[in-house]
Formats: structure tokens, sequence, C-alpha cells
């Protein structure tokens, strides 16, 4: 986390303890916004990381292909893995196939 | 008035201040009115110019002036929400509602219901006409718009 001088993103349970330690938490109000503010900082020179729980990844698909692929844009995302209960499943299920789709590769998934 | 007019009369008296610009036409006219580096056209993730505006605003000293058109805010109200919230006073954002999504057909927004400039600090409102404009697409790359964006901040970090 070290590496990261700004953090930014929409809570969840599983991810806690990352977001208590946050100096001047932003209450961003959807993860494609927090994608953002992560893009703004990195315009300006900074090294962003942004959270978010897997059902989120729907939210930032279009900032992903139309924004950070097309301008070479690169921002680590920290994604908690919820598979349940039901209304999780489905995402849960698919989580790593459509990051592989949007050809994603500076993620870490958190199971627990 | 029209949007490109406004477009010129923000631009008029510009100096070191990064631009951000949304989707569509108004990035269009910006390249056309005033192309500079430290513009950064948005040329997709249509909702987001504000969001990159604050992120920018609060992790630096530069002045930041992000143009929005109504339909891209409407897409992201919590950005005001959170604009207002963070509150920077290194960010203006100025929004130009002709209540209608005119590079796809005039199809009508819900900007006449709302009053945008109550929803958040720095907030300018320019009621403009619905005309399309015929400005022509931005001749550069996406990656050129970034590289050569991020290279202006380089060379002037504050």
């Amino acid at each position: 986390m070290k590496k990261y001088d700004f953090i930014v993103g929409i809570p969840c349970s599983k991810l806690k303890d990352l977001t208590d330690e946050i100096k001047n938490y932003i209450p961003c109000t959807r993860e494609d916004e927090a994608m953002a503010l992560a893009v703004g900082a990195f315009l300006v020179g900074k090294k962003p990381l942004v959270f978010l729980q897997n059902s989120g990844l729907g939210n930032i698909t279009d900032i992903i292909t139309s924004l950070l692929k097309p301008y070479g844009i690169k921002i680590d995302l920290l994604i908690s893995l919820r598979t349940n209960p039901e209304h999780h499943a489905f995402m849960g299920k698919i989580t790593k196939r459509l990051l592989k789709l949007l050809e994603y590769e500076d993620y870490k998934l958190i199971t627990q | 008035m029209k949007r490109i007019d406004a477009i010129r009369k923000i631009m008029k008296d510009i100096k070191d201040e990064i631009v951000i610009s949304s989707t569509g036409m108004i990035s269009r006219e910006l390249y056309a009115v005033k192309n500079r580096p430290r513009n950064f056209y948005m040329e997709g993730s249509m909702g987001c110019a504000l969001g990159i505006g604050l992120g920018i605003a609060i992790n630096s000293k530069h002045k930041v002036i992000v143009i929005s058109g109504d339909a891209a805010v409407l897409m992201s109200l919590g950005t005001l929400a959170l604009h207002k919230k963070l509150n920077p006073k290194n960010l203006k954002h100025y929004i130009l509602d002709n209540n209608c999504h005119s590079s796809t057909g005039g199809q009508p927004t819900c900007s006449d219901v709302i009053d945008f400039s109550k929803m958040a600090p720095n907030t300018v409102v320019i009621k403009v006409s619905k005309e399309k404009g015929d400005a022509p697409r931005i001749p550069l790359s996406p990656k050129q718009i970034m590289r050569r964006f991020r290279n202006a901040i380089r060379s002037h970090r504050l």
C-alpha cells in the first residue's frame, strides 16, 4: 500500500481494514467517479489505487474501455471478490473472466 | 449564444490553467477555438470530466477548468455532491446547457427542471443554443493528447 499516494474507491466490508487506514477519506459516489479522480491524480504525477467491490466492475467498464485503454492510462485496482449471497453470485462467477475480457491486468482480488 | 461562442468566452483570458473538456462536440469545439497541450480532451467516458478535474485539483495547485454539457453532468450527478463536499478553490466548472444531446440529434435532457449552479460551488451554467455545430474531429490520437498533456504538466509542476 505504501507505493500509492492517492487511494480512493467505494467501500466494502472486506476492505474495511484498508479503508480505515486512509487519511482524508474521500466519499466517492460511484466507482467510475473514483476512477476519474484517480485518473486526475495520475495526470499530475501521483500513483493512485482504486478499491471497489466486484459488483462495481460494471460501473467502471465504460471508463476502462473509452478512457484508460485508448489514452494508455494504467490504474491499479483492489477488488473485493464477493460471490454470495445470491445477488453477488453471477458477478462473482464472471469477475475474473470479465477482467480478462477487458484485458485488465493491473488488479488484485481480495477473497476474504 | 452558440456553444462555440461560450467556449470562446471561457478561453479568452486563459493563461496556464488546465482545461478538461467533456465528450463530443465540446472537446471538438475547444480544439477549434484554442488547441493547447494543457487541454485534456476527454473523448469518451461521458460524465467523468468533473471527476478528473477534481482528481487534479485536490492533488495539485494547478488551476483547473472543467467544461461539461448538461447531459454529461446529469449522468454523474453524484459528482456535483462530491464537488461540494471537497470544494477545491482551484477548480471552476462550466456547464454548457442546451437541454439536449445535440451530437446525437437533439434528444431532450432533464436539465430544465434542476439548477446545477445551486448544487455545487464554482459552477457556472451557460445556456447555449441547440445546434449541433460543425467542428471537425480532433486530429490527435488519445495517446497523443495524454502524452503532451502530461509533458506540459511535468515541465511546470506546482
